[in-house]
């Protein structure tokens, strides 16, 4: 069964003014995409290509021009919803006269946290970001890294089922962005849908269970990261050894298999369904079995076809154009 | 949470953040010197030098009371924007109109705290220099106070717009216009051409009157205050502020945060 889709966008276009009497430049052409519960949704795209905006769109921070944006069934101008949704923005500024205690006790008053647990849900949710040692001290003292955690942590100060990142791991050292990963994968664990914005894609292929790649405005591709096998198959990379010499040719035509290798050494690329007939064959046939790896997608390849393939378009709309 | 709850908390978070501002302090530190400097300049009067000293007194808090109110008002939803702290907030169950009313409330209880602390230096220059105080003197710096709120009212609309220099250039024309509406009215009057005496009847409709709030004149020279005028004021002062605040939200609503 296809899990309930949280956010939903279809045909979604976006327009800004630079100025009176000038051209309308537009941004998003029409994309349509969905979040699926309980994932973590990777939209990636190189920059200027609509990311932000998008989300920007989806937090009623920007209104559409045109087509359709929803979060948790709610139209997005509606606000009540909110209670139910977080949102970090990228490199995010807050009151920085106020300490980290502070600031989360006034975003969690904002999304009426009940009086009586305000206090303790604020220091759990800073145990949470790691900012406890910090948490009396005022934030103009705070790193980026400290301030990105912030950023999370009032975005889920009040328990929300659905959380949105934009670029959370952005201007980060290695151990800071494998923090703020570890801390988006804890999230999710803890039943939290969240869509990411960013164009890290290691990061991406790290946590991510689905993408939608955007372009220039465009949805280039939209799916599951794993393999991006066309029939939705994951892709193995089984390694082995000692194979009998007519082996090699006869698994590449029966489960339809690319082999590479050297010496001894031959790899196949197959789908999960043909993944233990192969192991099971070359076995049979007195071979060794190196090693059997679920390949994560090659996301970098998909994404860069993506860009170079982008339509040569006029993101530019003359006056008045829908 | 309710909607008030939701201002309350913005306008308390507007209070801590205002009364950081180097501006508001300078502008007070000068508003005190001048209240106190008032016993000096009456010194050179020979005749009514207690009427002096109100006189300078109470005008001091009336321009230093506006020039905070429009230097504080105008960046108070610009700088939101510009730091971005204001997608953090709309992001949250807080419609725009609610945090441009409670960033206004903010601000207009932070410059009635500064109103507060004018009008005891007020009081005690008079107390110690032998002014005679009345209740005039209070419902004086009581619509100096609703004055102050109509005057963050357009700064706080100009602000959800334009750049804190625009807006300030808007505000203080506004301001001194509208202290010229009873004089376009006796233009008009005056006039013998007939557009203008039209053009100056509709200008004095469509502006605030800011005069109306001041009774300094009756309140240095011990002139009655009839009580309708004076709750004419206040509505009129009230009516403005709900009509700025409404157009104010009006426009905020349709803006992108890019």
């Amino acid at each position: 069964m296809t899990p309930e889709a949280i956010v939903r966008v279809k045909g979604l276009v976006k327009d800004f003014r630079p100025g009176l009497g000038r051209r309308k430049t537009r941004v998003l052409h029409g994309i349509d995409f969905e979040v699926r519960e309980g994932e973590i949704f990777g939209f990636i795209g190189p920059n200027g290509a609509g990311k932000t905006t998008t989300l920007k769109v989806l937090m009623g921070l920007i209104h559409a021009t045109a087509g359709e944006a929803e979060v948790l069934g709610h139209p997005v101008r509606d606000t009540a919803y909110r209670a139910h949704i977080g949102y970090a923005p990228e490199s995010p500024y807050f009151y920085d006269f106020l300490t980290g205690r502070e600031i989360l006790d006034f975003y969690a008053r904002l999304t009426a946290v009940p009086n009586a647990s305000r206090a303790a849900r604020v220091a759990e949710v800073l145990e949470q970001v790691g900012l406890t040692h910090a948490a009396d001290t005022r934030l103009r003292t705070y790193s980026k890294g400290m301030l990105q955690r912030v950023g999370i942590a009032q975005a889920v100060v009040h328990d929300p089922s659905v959380v949105f990142l934009d670029e959370p791991m952005s201007g980060l050292d290695p151990v800071g962005r494998k923090e703020i990963r570890d801390l988006i994968v804890a999230l999710n664990q803890a039943g939290k849908t969240i869509m990411m914005n960013t164009h890290i894609l290691s990061d991406v292929e790290m946590i991510c269970d689905r993408v939608a790649i955007i372009v220039e405005g465009r949805i280039a591709y939209q799916g599951a990261i794993d393999g991006f096998d066309e029939a939705g198959d994951k892709i193995f990379d089984v390694t082995l050894a000692s194979l009998a010499p007519d082996f090699v040719e006869e698994a590449a035509t029966r489960f339809g298999a690319e082999p590479t290798g050297r010496g001894d050494r031959v790899t196949f690329s197959v789908a999960e369904k043909h993944v233990g007939e192969l192991v099971e064959s070359a076995l049979r046939r007195g071979g060794q079995v190196l090693e059997v790896l679920g390949r994560r997608a090659d996301l970098e390849t998909l994404f860069l076809s993506a860009v170079n393939d982008r339509p040569e378009s006029d993101t530019r709309t003359e006056e008045g154009a829908a | 949470m309710t909607g008030l709850r939701l201002i309350q908390t913005i306008a308390l978070n507007t209070v801590r953040d205002a009364v950081r501002s180097r501006v508001l302090y300078v502008l007070l530190f000068f508003s005190l010197v001048m209240i106190a400097s008032s016993v000096t300049l009456a010194a050179f009067s020979y005749v009514e030098r207690e009427r002096i000293i109100q006189d300078i007194a109470l005008s001091s808090i009336r321009f230093f009371g506006a020039a905070i109110a429009i230097f504080v008002g105008v960046g108070l939803i610009h700088r939101e924007v510009e730091r971005r702290t204001i997608y953090t907030i709309l992001s949250k169950p807080v419609s725009r109109a609610q945090f441009l009313v409670g960033k206004y409330v903010g601000l207009v209880a932070t410059l009635w705290m500064q109103l507060a602390i004018m009008a005891v230096g007020y009081f005690v220059i008079c107390h110690f220099n032998g002014a005679q105080l009345d209740h005039r003197d209070a419902i004086a710096v009581g619509l100096i106070a609703v004055e102050l709120s109509v005057v963050v009212a357009f700064a706080t609309l100009f602000s959800s717009f334009a750049t804190p220099f625009l807006a300030a250039s808007y505000s203080i024309g506004l301001y001194m216009v509208g202290h010229l509406t009873r004089d376009l009215r006796s233009m008009g009057e005056n006039s013998e051409s007939e557009l203008i005496g039209t053009l100056t009847l509709w200008l004095e409709r469509l502006l605030p009157d800011l005069s109306a709030f001041n009774r300094v004149m009756e309140a240095i020279h011990d002139l009655p205050i009839p009580p309708v005028e004076a709750g004419a004021a206040l509505l009129h002062g009230i009516g403005w502020t709900v009509a700025f605040l409404s157009i104010a939200a009006w426009t905020f609503e349709r803006r992108d945060f890019r």
